[in-house]
C-alpha cells in the first residue's frame, strides 16, 4: 500500500463523510423540529399574553404565540380562537409587516380596542401595548428567549 | 364609550340581537375573491400539519425502499454482478492483471500466459484438442467454455480470500487471479482424441462417484492458439465459422442424436423405477413377433438382428442383453409416456444441464402431442428403444450410465476442482449429489443387465469389445438408425469395474455404423487405459 | 441613512446557519474535486480547479445577496441544494466531455462547463425569486389562467416537439432546447395548491353547509380530475411515463394533505391501477417498459442494455465505491452505462462514491423533504401551505422515481434527478421551485408597510393583476 494510493482513499472516503457531516450539522435543527411537533415549531415572532378573559375562554394568562399573519376570533378557522361572547366570528387580524405589528379590525360588531382606542381599519401596536376584543384583553409581548 | 375592562350595560340587548343575528346569519363560504391583505384568509393549519406528517412517513417508507434496493444490489448481488462475464469490468480487468493458469489433475499445464510479438499478452494452449473443454481468451472474441464460466476468478475480479473484498481497493494492484485445477486427465484425454481420430463425433468420461469429469472430447474441434492469434485470428475464426462440420460445436455437450438402444437404459430406469415392469417382465407374443414384427398402431417394431434368442419370450435381462426393441417397445407402452417423461427429466432430461460448459437440454419427444406430449403410441413405443423424436447429447449419456454406476445417485457433472489463490491457499469445489434417480436395487438389477449386455454369452456378440481385460464391465450398445441411407451413429455407454466403477463413458461416432464397429472398441480401449490395463 | 437603506431593501440579517453549512459544502466540494483531479494526473492536487472556484464564488455571493437583502428564509434549503449541485458539478466534470457539446456565443462548451452554466443560472433565478417574490397572490390569483397555460404548453410540445429517444419532450426554440415537462409540473402545483385551498373545506367535510342543503363533493371533484386526467393523457401519448407518475403521486399527495382523506387515496391508487393496466394491454411502450423491469435479462442486448449495465454498476461499487474517476470502466469510447448523464447519474455515482455515497444523497434530498414540509406546517394559510408541499414533493418523489428506476425497483422512466441530472430546464424548474420554498419560508411578511410610496413597478403589477382577473373570470 503505497502512500498515494492510501491518500487518494482518504480524499475519497473523506468525501463522501464530509456529506454525512453535513447531515449531523442540520440534524440539530431537525432533531429540534421534531421534536416541537409539525405544528407551530420555531421562534415564535411574538407572544400575546391574555391579562383578561371574564368568561374564561381563552384562560387569562395564557401565552399564545404569534406569527406573522394571526386572525382572531370566534369562528374555529381563525389562528386564534377567541371563544368569548362578544367576540365576533372573524373579529379582529394581528399582522407583523415590514418591522411593526398592526392590528386591524374586520368589521366585527362589538369593535376591537387598542389601549382604550377604539382601532379604525389599521393601527400600529408595540410591545406592551393591550388589545381588547370582545371581553378579552391581551397584551403584546417579546417572544421569550429559548 | 366602553373602556378596558367592562362592557356598557345598555348595550345589553342590542348585543344579544347581535349574537342572535351572528347564528342565524348563514356561514358563507367564501368563493373566488381573497381578502386584500397578501396573506390570504388565515385558517387552522394544525389539520394540514398532521397530514403532512402521514405523508413524511409514506416518503420515509418510499426511500428505504430505495435504501434497500442500493443495499441488495451493491452488497448482496455485488459478487454474482462483478463475475457475469458481460460485464465491462472485466474487459478492463483482462488488460490489467495476467490471468490465472489453467492445470489437468496431475499438474500439467493447459493454459497459460505469454507475451506476444508487441509485447502484450496472450494466451497460450498447450494441447489445442482440450479446445471444447477450455475455450480461449481473446481481446478480440471474448471467452468461451471454461474460460468463460470462470473469467471472473481467471481475471481476479472476484477473489477467493475471505475478507479481501473490501481491502482489495487500497492495494495498488485490485486483481488476485486464481488459478483453476480440472478434474481432466490429459493422458486420458490424449488417447481418447488419438482414438476418436478424424471421425466425427464426441467422448466424454466420469467418474461415476463424484462427478468429476476425466475426458471430454469432440471432434471435429478447432484451435484455440489460432483463435487468439492477433494477426490471424479473425480469418481463422471465419473460416471455422464457414466449415460445414461446425468444429467451434462441442459436440459432447451440445451435440443432439438419435441414441438408438443406449435409451434403453433410460426406459429400463423408468420402467423398474414406477413399476411398470419387473426383471421378469415377459411378453407371450414376442416370439411370434420376429417374424411379422410387434404391431403398434399400424407401425411394425422390429428387431434387429434376428434369430437371436427367439424361441422364447424374454426377460429384462435377456432383452438387455440382446437388445430386443420389441420388447421395450412392450415396455414403453406399459410404462406410459408420463412415467417416461418424469424419470427422464430426474436423470436430467428436458433442461440444461448444470455443468461449467453450454449445453444444450435432451428431449425424449419433440413434444407439442396429446400423449403427455407423444404424438400417439407409434411414437412411444418408438421412443422407447432410442428411436422416433428422441434426441440426447453425449453428457447426458454418460450421466445415464455414471447413475447405475453409482447405484441410483447422479452426481453434479464438474470440471474443476479446486481453484488456488496467489497466496496459495486453496478453495476446493466438493461434488454434489444432484438427483436420487432410482433406488439402489433398480440401479444393481439394471447393472447385472448392461453387464450381461458387455460379457454376456449374446451380449458380447454387441458390446464385447468394450470389456476390459480381466475386469467386470458393464454397458451398452447403441446403432442410431437415421432413416434412408445415411450410416446410422455408433454409440456405446458403459462403466468398469461393473462392482466398483472409477470410470463411466459415453461415446458416439456420427456415421459409424453399429454399435459394435467403432464406438464399441474405442470405449473398451479408452477403459482399459485409464484402469491401467494393457490391451 | 439607515432608514433610505431600508427602503433599498438592504436590511442586513446575518445567516449563520447557512453560512456553516455553505462552509461543509465547500470544503466536502473541495475534497471531492482533490480525489477526482489526483486520480486522474497521478499525483496529489486539485489540478484545474476553475470550475470548482467560479460555483464557490457563485455561492459566496448568493449567500451575501440573501444577507444583505435581510430575507428570515430557511437557511438549510439553499446549502443542501448547493451540496445536490456541487456533486453534480463534480460528475459532469469526470464523465466524458464529449458526451455534450454546445457551441455558446462563438465557444464550444463541453459537458463540464456546459452544466456549471446551466448550475449559475438555475442558482441565480433561485436566488432572484427567493428575494424578489414577496407576495404570493400572482400564483394565488390566477390558477385558472395557470391552467390554460399550461396546457397550451403541452399542445405545443406535442405539436411542434422534437422526438427524442422514443418520446416526444424537447422543445426547440433556436439554439436552446427544453423540456416543458419540468415546468409543467410547477405549473400543475400552483393549480392544485389554488384550487384545493379554495375548496378546501367543502371536499373534506363531504357534506357542507350551503344555505341549508348538502352538496356532493363531486362537481367539485370532476373539474379538478379533469384537468389531471387531460394532462396525464397528453403526456402518455408523449410516451412521458415518468412525468404522468411524478404528477399522479403529487396530486394524490396534495388531496390528501387538503382533505385529510385516505378514501380518496385509496381510489387514487385504485385508478392508477385500473389505469395502469389499461395502459399495459393497449400500448407496446408501456409493456416493453414493465416487461424489461420485470426481467431484464431477457432481451440483455437490446431493451434491457441499459438497467443490466446500471446493475453491473452497482456490483462494481460495493459499499465504498471505487472512487470518483476510477469506476465506469468503457468499452472502446462508449461510457459504461447509456445516458450516463441524465437517466443514469445516480448509477454512476452509486459506482463511483458506493453505497455509502448514494445513502447520503438519498439523505439529501429527505433534507429538502424536512424542511419544505416544515415550512408548509408553519405556513400562515392552506395555499401557502399546499404550494409549499406540492413544491417539495415535486423535487423529492422525482428523485425518487428516477432513483427506483436505476435501482430496477421502478420501472425506469425518463425524468431527471434533480439538480443532478444534465439538462438545462430540470436546472432551471428546480431551482425556481427552491427559490420559491425559500420565498414561502420568509417569516417577515410580504408587505410593505401601509403608507410607503406606490411606485412605477406597483402601478404595472396592479395593471397586470387587473387583465388576469378579467381572464380568469372568463376562465372559471
Amino acid at each position: 500500500m503505497d502512500v498515494f494510493t492510501l491518500s487518494l482513499w482518504a480524499l475519497r472516503i473523506g468525501f463522501v463523510l464530509l456529506i454525512y457531516a453535513f447531515f449531523v450539522v442540520v440534524a440539530r435543527a431537525l432533531w429540534r423540529d421534531l421534536r416541537a411537533g409539525v405544528a407551530g415549531a420555531g421562534r415564535p415572532l411574538a407572544r400575546l399574553l391574555v391579562v383578561g378573559s371574564p368568561e374564561g375562554r381563552p384562560q387569562a394568562g395564557t401565552s399564545i404565540a404569534l406569527d406573522a399573519v394571526n386572525s382572531l376570533g370566534r369562528d374555529v378557522n381563525n389562528s386564534i380562537v377567541l371563544d368569548d361572547s362578544f367576540v365576533s366570528a372573524e373579529h379582529a387580524l394581528l399582522t407583523f409587516r415590514g418591522r411593526a405589528w398592526y392590528v386591524e379590525d374586520r368589521g366585527s360588531t362589538n369593535g376591537t380596542w387598542l389601549n382604550g382606542q377604539r382601532v379604525e381599519v389599521l393601527a400600529p401596536l408595540g410591545y406592551g401595548d393591550e388589545v381588547q376584543i370582545g371581553q378579552v384583553r391581551m397584551r403584546l409581548e417579546r417572544a421569550r428567549q429559548e | 364609550m366602553s373602556g378596558p375592562g367592562g362592557t356598557p350595560a345598555p348595550r345589553g340587548r342590542r348585543l344579544a340581537l347581535q349574537q342572535l343575528r351572528l347564528h342565524l346569519r348563514p356561514r358563507l363560504r367564501t368563493r373566488g375573491a381573497v381578502p386584500a391583505l397578501p396573506g390570504g384568509q388565515p385558517s387552522s393549519p394544525p389539520r394540514v400539519a398532521r397530514s403532512l406528517l402521514s405523508l413524511s412517513l409514506a416518503l420515509a417508507v418510499a426511500y428505504a425502499a430505495l435504501a434497500g434496493g442500493l443495499a441488495y444490489w451493491q452488497v448482496v448481488q455485488a459478487q454474482a454482478l462483478t463475475a457475469d462475464p458481460l460485464n465491462p469490468l472485466s474487459l478492463a480487468a483482462a488488460r490489467a492483471a495476467p490471468r490465472g493458469t489453467i492445470y489437468d489433475v496431475n499438474g500439467v499445464v493447459l493454459a497459460r500466459n505469454v507475451r506476444g510479438p508487441d509485447g502484450e499478452r496472450l494466451r497460450q494452449y498447450d494441447y489445442p484438442y482440450t479446445a471444447p473443454v477450455i475455450g480461449y481468451s481473446s481481446t478480440v472474441f471474448g471467452t468461451a467454455a471454461l474460460e468463460r464460466a470462470y473469467d471472473a476468478q481467471l481475471t481476479g475480479l472476484v477473489s477467493l480470500r475471505p475478507g479481501d473484498e473490501l481491502l482489495r481497493k487500497f492495494r495498488g494492484q485490485p486483481y488476485d487471479p486464481s488459478d483453476l485445477h480440472l478434474s481432466l486427465d490429459i493422458n486420458l484425454e490424449r488417447i481418447a482424441v488419438d482414438l476418436l481420430g478424424d471421425q466425427k463425433g464426441a467422448v466424454v468420461a466420469i467418474e461415476p462417484a463424484t462427478g468429476r469429469i476425466l475426458a471430454l472430447v469432440s471432434s471435429p474441434t478447432y484451435n484455440p492458439n489460432r483463435v487468439v492469434d492477433p494477426d490471424g485470428g479473425r480469418r481463422y475464426m471465419a473460416s471455422l465459422q464457414a466449415r460445414d462440420d461446425s468444429p467451434l460445436l462441442d459436440r459432447a455437450t451440445q451435440g443432439l442424436y438419435v441414441p438408438g438402444s443406449v435409451f434403453k437404459i433410460v426406459t429400463a430406469i423408468a420402467g423398474l423405477g414406477s413399476g411398470a415392469i419387473s426383471p421378469q417382465t415377459t411378453y407371450p407374443d414376442q416370439p411370434a413377433e420376429y417374424d411379422a414384427g410387434f404391431l403398434v398402431d399400424g407401425f411394425r417394431v422390429h428387431d434387429f438382428p434376428r434369430g437371436v434368442q427367439t424361441d422364447h419370450p424374454l426377460d429384462f435381462y435377456e432383452a438387455t442383453e440382446v437388445s430386443s426393441n420389441i420388447w421395450f417397445a412392450h415396455a414403453g407402452l406399459d410404462i406410459g409416456a408420463a412415467n417416461l417423461e418424469s424419470w427422464a427429466v430426474r436423470l436430467g432430461f428436458g433442461a440444461r444441464i448444470p455443468v461449467d460448459l453450454p449445453s444444450s437440454p435432451s428431449q425424449i419427444t419433440g413434444g407439442g402431442g396429446p400423449l403427455d406430449g407423444f404424438r400417439d403410441r407409434v411414437e412411444l413405443a418408438n421412443a422407447a428403444y432410442g428411436q422416433a423424436e428422441v434426441l440426447v447429447t453425449p453428457l447426458q449419456m454418460v450421466l445415464v450410465a455414471a447413475t447405475i454406476a453409482n447405484n441410483g445417485v447422479l452426481m453434479r457433472p464438474t470440471l474443476v476442482d479446486r481453484l488456488t489463490a496467489s497466496d496459495g491457499s486453496v478453495t476446493p469445489l466438493e461434488p454434489q449429489a444432484w438427483s436420487q434417480v432410482c433406488s439402489y436395487d433398480t440401479a444393481q438389477i439394471i447393472g447385472d443387465a448392461m453387464r450381461l449386455a458387455v460379457e454376456g454369452e449374446y451380449g458380447r456378440a454387441f458390446a464385447g469389445a468394450a470389456k476390459v481385460p480381466g475386469v467386470p464391465t458393464a454397458g451398452k450398445s447403441g446403432t442410431a438408425e437415421l432413416g434412408g441411407d445415411a450410416a446410422p451413429h455408433s454409440w456405446f455407454i458403459g462403466y468398469a469395474p461393473a462392482d466398483a466403477p472409477r470410470i463411466a463413458v459415453a461415446v458416439i461416432v456420427e456415421g459409424g455404423g453399429a454399435g459394435a464397429q467403432r464406438a464399441v472398441p474405442l470405449a473398451g480401449r479408452l477403459m482399459s487405459a485409464y484402469l491401467g490395463v494393457q490391451r | 441613512m439607515s432608514r433610505a437603506l431600508y427602503r433599498a431593501g438592504i436590511r442586513p440579517h446575518l445567516r449563520w446557519r447557512e453560512l456553516g453549512l455553505l462552509a461543509v459544502v465547500g470544503v466536502s466540494l473541495v475534497v471531492g474535486w482533490a480525489s477526482l483531479e489526483s486520480f486522474r494526473t497521478g499525483e496529489l492536487g486539485l489540478g484545474n480547479a476553475s470550475l470548482l472556484t467560479v460555483y464557490l464564488i457563485a455561492l459566496a455571493l448568493i449567500h451575501v445577496a440573501f444577507v444583505v437583502t435581510g430575507r428570515r428564509m430557511d437557511e438549510i434549503l439553499f446549502p443542501t441544494a448547493a451540496m445536490l449541485a456541487g456533486i453534480s458539478l463534480l460528475l459532469m466534470n469526470r464523465l466524458p466531455q464529449d458526451l455534450v457539446t454546445q457551441s455558446i456565443a462563438g465557444r464550444e462548451l463541453p459537458l463540464g462547463p456546459l452544466q456549471l452554466a446551466w448550475i449559475l443560472v438555475g442558482f441565480s433565478l433561485l436566488a432572484a425569486i427567493a428575494i424578489f417574490v414577496r407576495s404570493d397572490g400572482w400564483l394565488r390569483r390566477y390558477k385558472y389562467t395557470w391552467a390554460a397555460a399550461g396546457i397550451a404548453l403541452l399542445l405545443l410540445v406535442f405539436v411542434f416537439g422534437d422526438v427524442v429517444g422514443g418520446a416526444r419532450l424537447t422543445l426547440r426554440i433556436g439554439p436552446i432546447s427544453g423540456q416543458p415537462s419540468e415546468l409543467l409540473k410547477v405549473i400543475l402545483v400552483v393549480f392544485l395548491a389554488g384550487y384545493l385551498a379554495e375548496n378546501r373545506a367543502l371536499l373534506a367535510s363531504g357534506s357542507t353547509r350551503m344555505r341549508g342543503f348538502t352538496l356532493p363533493p363531486l362537481p367539485y371533484l370532476l373539474p379538478m380530475l379533469a384537468m389531471w386526467g387531460l394532462a396525464l393523457a397528453i403526456v402518455i401519448v408523449q410516451r412521458d411515463l415518468g412525468a404522468a407518475l411524478l404528477y399522479f403521486l403529487v396530486f394524490l399527495a396534495l388531496l390528501y394533505v387538503a382533505t385529510r382523506r385516505i378514501s380518496y387515496v385509496v381510489l387514487g391508487v385504485l385508478l392508477f391501477l385500473a389505469g395502469g393496466a389499461v395502459l399495459y394491454v393497449l400500448f407496446t411502450h408501456v409493456q416493453d417498459r414493465i416487461n424489461i423491469w420485470i426481467d431484464p435479462f431477457a432481451d440483455p442486448q437490446g431493451a434491457g442494455y441499459q438497467v443490466i449495465r446500471a446493475l453491473y454498476a452497482y456490483g462494481r461499487g460495493g459499499i465504498l465505491g471505487t472512487g470518483l474517476g476510477a469506476g465506469l470502466p468503457s468499452v472502446g469510447d462508449v461510457p459504461s452505462i447509456p445516458a450516463i448523464h441524465t437517466d443514469f447519474v445516480f448509477a454512476a455515482l452509486a459506482e463511483e462514491l458506493g453505497m455509502l455515497g448514494a445513502l447520503a444523497l438519498l439523505g439529501l434530498y429527505l433534507v429538502i423533504a424536512q424542511r419544505g414540509f416544515r415550512i408548509a406546517a408553519t405556513a400562515a394559510d392552506d395555499f401557502r401551505a399546499l404550494l409549499a408541499t406540492g413544491l417539495t414533493l415535486v423535487i423529492v418523489v422525482q428523485a425518487a422515481i428516477i432513483a427506483g428506476g436505476n435501482l430496477r425497483v421502478l420501472p425506469l422512466t425518463g425524468v431527471t434527478l434533480p439538480f443532478i441530472s444534465y439538462g438545462g430546464s430540470s436546472l432551471l424548474v428546480n431551482g425556481a421551485v427552491v427559490g420559491l420554498l425559500l420565498a414561502l419560508s420568509d417569516r417577515a411578511v410580504e408587505a410593505p408597510p401601509p403608507g410607503a410610496r406606490a411606485n412605477v413597478i406597483r402601478r404595472a403589477a396592479q395593471r397586470a393583476r387587473q387583465v388576469g382577473g378579467r381572464v380568469e373570470e372568463a376562465l372559471s
